[in-house]
């Protein structure tokens, strides 16, 4: 792909663009699902797709997955900022030559797909049981290598595994249904799978569907909330991480905009988001923007010390570029996003922050959430909670969904667990999907609860 | 037909299997305006080919992208297909047969496809000075975006077909930062739309991020309360997945047949509305698209299906497998509608929720739902005062059951419906 490098440069001059950006990538995977033991897919494809972004105080952006049209998206690129003409201006720093491989135990290429295909029936065959009327395993895994160019001289080639993995089950009883699930996933091989405890898990998830079969509602109102690491990790991802993604902030679409340095949250509570953090599915080793990625510090202590940024934000703001730069395929353009975000561990012991609750909610399991950057309010779900009463974990409840405004929770916190684990991998949607991960120890803060009773 | 599907074909007529060719290509041009100004703009190409391939009862599946693979690339599609079949398991179901598929109304615009680049720049810079003209303490942000898309099903039953179409999309956002409010607009089209939409757009946004500004969490609220059709979207979107023949093949559905009684509302899948971006005249597999009545006067009558599923439940494709080269087809919407009652609820005077968050952390099969409530208002005398920020709980299928329909029907993308009556509660 020299020549393409080269074609680039003199594109350039041609059209006079002075910053210009392009990634090629490939991208190869296989994909299995099983429900109830039929195979509904099994796929193993590659493509190579191009995207390339010039930048004329504005950004001009194509996409090809043809490559006989390869040449031609970068020429596009070029002639759409051109058009642009803004005034914006971007980061762009000293050139990067550098190849990175993320390192895995047992590669997944090196698996036959028939070996996938027992995978998901053994985990079939596992979650079988009195009570469970669907099943569902699905596995997937991929490569992506990017060839990273700029117009500085940057030239980056990057390889990055990704494995993911996981199981759901329905439990039906006298018309009432309930699910339960359970994933796995990291820049990982297929040692990921090895060191999964298949027969704990798959208990587990049977288990807890049959559990909220005979979970009441919860209550509603506000209350003290017990989050588990899992829930943690929604909570830190919805509540903080996304209005500190300076593009939202630079746009006037997060409460926190104009508010760095100032103490948003209570003493002792520290947030990071860390891309650098081996094995986790939100890793990555450079951004789509050829920035390496960094542990970046969100709250120090209480106070809002940083933003996640790419290029652009990072020169608005006058801050150190940090690599959460992150597009969903070479058909996107990269937007600021989070990688692994978490909270440090505090000093409390999971009983001791049991003991302070009266009356309350111990709620576990991430079921997805959503914010309102602008206005401060965040939703989000949780799988199953108990009732909490004088400090005893009490009965279950069931469907629960939790709302509170960014800059009350975090400052209502009251107590920060020791056990912080950062193993709860998902996709996060701002109109393009990226693998990440996120967790916590467990924390004790004040919530909306909207149940039913 | 384009070259490389015909080759593909001839090779495939060598082979002893059923196969089926879906390929789409196109091009897409958005524009994105951040804080008045036009910030990003892109124009994207696409092309693409799927096999699918039927062998010995199991199926197999690969793609490639491009539409000018060399003639070794091709080979190597159909081997890949084909040893996959072979070790695959999937079921393979057959494809659909050859029937007449009737063409949907203004589902392509000639003045989309060929409106020059330049040109829609152009419109977005236009929509970007509207923007600054009409903004008040607001900032202001949104997109435009043209699209147009050709897909084509060819199979071994005799299946070829192949359809042109495109979309406009028209976005706006507005955020007002103290107190705090935001207000948004969406909207989508199968044909170039007048500055009046741009318009209408930026106007939205502003007038809803102002009320939001305004807005309170209103005092606990238990009783008849009214949903726009936005809310009607996420509250029916927890239901939604009840009715994927998947879901219900597989348990994971309220439903195991077709005729429970579930209400008094008449909801509808109906990819033949002319000129609507959900709509079209054939599916990812060639059925031709229908009009799908899938509860009738509060009874479930059908599922959304593909031809696979309808086949494991012994009933008839709907015409709803979705489809992009990259997938097997999967099953979907394309138009839902419900259809008007007669209620009269434009001027009801009470609580209304207009808007709704969070509808995807919600639990389909148990039908419990807490959404953050982002806009209503309580109407009294005339009088509007707007709250936020509670939380409207329940569960669908009782919402359902007793809920009645307004006669007047809004469209938010491929959502149609009027305002909805319920018993609702807000915390």
């Amino acid at each position: 792909m020299e020549w393409l490098v080269k074609r680039a440069e003199e594109l350039a001059e041609k059209h006079g663009i002075e910053y210009y950006e392009v990634r090629l990538v490939r991208v190869t995977s296989t994909r299995l699902s099983m429900s109830n033991g039929q195979l509904r897919e099994l796929s193993s494809d590659s493509e190579l797709g191009i995207g390339a972004r010039a930048f004329n105080g504005a950004w001009g952006f194509s996409s090809a997955n043809d490559r006989e049209r390869f040449e031609k998206a970068i020429e596009t690129a070029m002639k759409i900022a051109k058009l642009s003409r803004g005034s914006a201006r971007i980061y762009t720093g000293n050139p990067v030559k550098d190849e990175v491989e993320l390192k895995v135990k047992k590669p997944f290429t090196e698996v036959d797909v028939e070996e996938k295909l027992s995978l998901v029936k053994e985990i079939d065959g596992l979650l079988a049981g009195d009570g469970i009327v669907s099943r569902n395993a699905y596995y997937g895994d991929s490569i992506v290598e990017t060839l990273y160019f700029n117009s500085l001289g940057s030239e980056i080639r990057t390889v990055v595994p990704r494995v993911r993995f996981g199981f759901s089950v329905t439990a039906k009883e006298s018309g009432e249904m309930q699910n339960f699930w359970k994933s796995f996933g990291g820049t990982l091989g297929w040692e990921l799978i090895e060191k999964t405890d298949l027969n704990f898990w798959t208990a587990h998830v049977r288990e807890k569907a049959l559990e909220l079969l005979r979970a009441g509602s919860p209550p509603s109102g506000e209350m003290d909330v017990v989050a588990d690491p899992e829930l943690t990790g929604v909570f830190i991802h919805e509540a903080l991480g996304h209005a500190v993604e300076a593009d939202s902030v630079k746009n006037g679409d997060s409460i926190l905009a104009g508010r760095l340095g100032e103490r948003i949250a209570v003493d002792g509570l520290n947030v990071v988001d860390d891309p650098t953090l081996p094995g986790k599915f939100g890793s990555y080793p450079y951004d789509d923007e050829g920035i390496k990625a960094k542990r970046v510090e969100i709250i120090r202590d209480g106070v809002l010390v940083s933003y996640l940024n790419d290029r652009e934000t990072a020169e608005y703001f006058g801050l150190e570029p940090n690599g959460h730069a992150r597009a969903e395929s070479y058909a996107h353009q990269p937007l600021v996003r989070m990688g692994n975000t978490y909270v440090e561990p505090g000093d409390w012991s999971f009983e001791e922050i049991l003991e302070e609750v009266k009356n309350g909610l111990y709620m576990l399991g991430d079921k997805g959430g959503q914010v309102d950057t602008a206005n401060g309010t965040f939703t989000f779900g949780a799988k199953i909670g108990y009732i909490v009463e004088n400090g005893e974990i009490r009965e279950p409840v069931r469907d629960v969904a939790l709302s509170g405004k960014i800059l009350n929770v975090l400052k209502n916190i009251r107590a920060i667990g020791k056990d912080t684990r950062v193993e709860f991998p998902g996709y996060c949607g701002k109109g393009q999907w990226v693998p990440v991960d996120d967790g916590g120890p467990h924390i004790l803060t004040r919530a909306l609860v909207g149940g039913l009773k | 037909m384009i070259e490389a599907v015909e080759k593909l074909a001839e090779m495939l007529e060598h082979e002893n299997v059923e196969w089926e060719i879906f390929y789409q290509f196109g091009r897409s041009g958005s524009f994105k305006i951040e804080r008045e100004t036009l910030e990003r703009s892109q124009r994207k190409f696409y092309s693409g080919i799927g096999l699918r391939v039927g062998l010995n009862g199991r199926l197999g599946f690969s793609y490639i992208t491009g539409l000018h693979p060399r003639e070794e690339n091709l080979e190597r599609l159909v081997k890949r297909a084909l040893k996959l079949a072979k070790i695959s398991e999937v079921p393979f179901r057959g494809f659909p047969v050859r029937r007449r598929v009737p063409q949907v109304e203004g589902i392509y615009d000639r003045e989309i496809d060929e409106i020059p680049f330049e040109e829609a720049h152009s419109l977005a810079l236009q929509y970007a000075e509207l923007m600054r003209e009409k903004k008040g303490k607001e900032t202001l942000s949104g997109s435009l975006s043209f699209a147009v898309g050709t897909s084509g099903v060819v199979n071994s039953n005799g299946i070829e077909l192949e359809e042109r179409s495109t979309y406009m999309g028209v976005s706006a956002y507005a955020v007002i930062s103290e107190p705090p409010g935001t207000g948004s607009y969406r909207q989508s089209f199968t044909s170039l739309q007048p500055v009046e939409e741009l318009e209408r757009a930026v106007e939205g946004a502003v007038d809803e991020a102002r009320l939001s500004a305004s807005a309170e969490k209103l005092e606990p609220y238990s009783g008849e309360l009214v949903l726009e059709t936005e809310a009607v979207a996420s509250v029916m979107d927890v239901f939604m997945s009840n009715l994927y023949g998947d879901e219900v093949y597989h348990g994971r559905s309220r439903f195991s047949k077709p005729g429970e009684a579930i209400g008094n509302f008449t909801l509808v899948d109906d990819s033949t509305l002319p000129a609507l971006p959900g709509s079209y005249s054939f599916d990812g597999e060639g059925t031709p698209g229908q009009r799908t009545v899938l509860v009738e006067d509060g009874v479930v009558r059908n599922f959304l299906l593909d031809h696979t599923y309808a086949s494991f439940l012994d009933m008839e494709s709907t015409g709803n497998a979705l489809r992009t080269f990259r997938s097997v087809p999967y099953i979907g919407t394309s138009n839902v509608v419900i259809e008007p009652g007669g209620e009269s609820l434009e001027d009801y005077e009470g609580v209304i929720v207009r808007k709704v968050f969070g509808e995807h952390t919600a639990n389909p099969v148990s039908g419990d739902f807490s959404l953050t409530v982002e806009l209503g208002y309580v109407v009294k005398n005339g009088e509007l005062k707007p709250f936020k920020d509670n939380m409207l709980v329940g569960n669908v299928f009782e919402l359902l059951r007793k809920m009645e329909v307004g006669k007047d029907t809004r469209r938010v993308l491929s959502f149609l419906s009027p305002r909805i009556l319920i018993e609702g509660r807000l915390v």
